[in-house]
């Protein structure tokens, strides 16, 4: 990872944190006095860790553990929202701002409501399971079914 | 990685979709598991975890197993 990828990624966090939503490929250039080329390549870069994962049109898909596209895990904390790409993800923006959360999640299987609340760092349900589809030494090939 | 409120709900899940029976962790586990993975995301000093640490943070909330494990 460049000094340049280190920058573009808190600047992408720092984006998603302000405006509550992924800013796009020229958005990021125009940001940091960067060419679109030099962009899209560090976007790469940092998508080889899987942190980031882009969209077959480049566009950001994913910044790990927010998702650029809606699913079914938004994550509410203060007056803001966003979507975590899973589960994981999900507590994980609460893990990651240090700050309470709703997660309004249901059960993946019949859509039952499951909602999740952390609260001064501890996850106050305790019923519910989380399943992985796929053996971790194959999540990324199969992202969405992981 | 999905939320389902029971065992047979995961049953019926990859029944539907016809996928084999996966892994699975506690809801607490998996708050534990985001904690140890996002903590740090916002540090300017951020690397990915290398597999070896990833292996560890699993370890650590109790994820063993052959299911687990990063490399084949």
């Amino acid at each position: 990872m460049t000094a340049h990828d280190s920058t573009l990624r808190l600047y992408v966090y720092d984006h998603i944190l302000r405006h509550e939503q992924t800013p796009s490929v020229s958005e990021i250039a125009k940001a940091l006095k960067a060419s679109l080329r030099e962009t899209r390549a560090a976007l790469v870069r940092l998508s080889e860790s899987h942190a980031f994962m882009l969209q077959e049109d480049g566009e950001l898909w994913r910044a790990a553990p927010f998702s650029a596209v809606p699913t079914p895990f938004p994550v509410r904390v203060g007056k803001k929202s966003w979507y975590g790409n899973c589960i994981w993800d999900a507590l994980g923006i609460s893990a990651m701002l240090a700050k309470d959360a709703d997660i309004n999640s249901t059960c993946a299987c019949c859509n039952f409501a499951m909602p999740l609340h952390i609260r001064s760092g501890k996850l106050k349900e305790k019923a519910g399971i989380v399943h992985f589809a796929v053996p971790a030494c194959r999540w990324y090939e199969d992202v969405v079914f992981t | 990685m999905l939320l389902f409120r029971s065992e047979l709900h995961i049953d019926r899940w990859c029944q539907q979709w016809n996928r084999p029976r996966g892994g699975t962790m506690t809801l607490a586990q998996c708050w534990q598991l985001a904690r140890e993975w996002y903590a740090d995301r916002l540090s300017p000093d951020w690397r990915p975890k290398t597999a070896g640490e990833a292996q560890a943070a699993f370890a650590r909330i109790g994820l063993t197993g052959e299911f687990w494990r990063l490399s084949r």
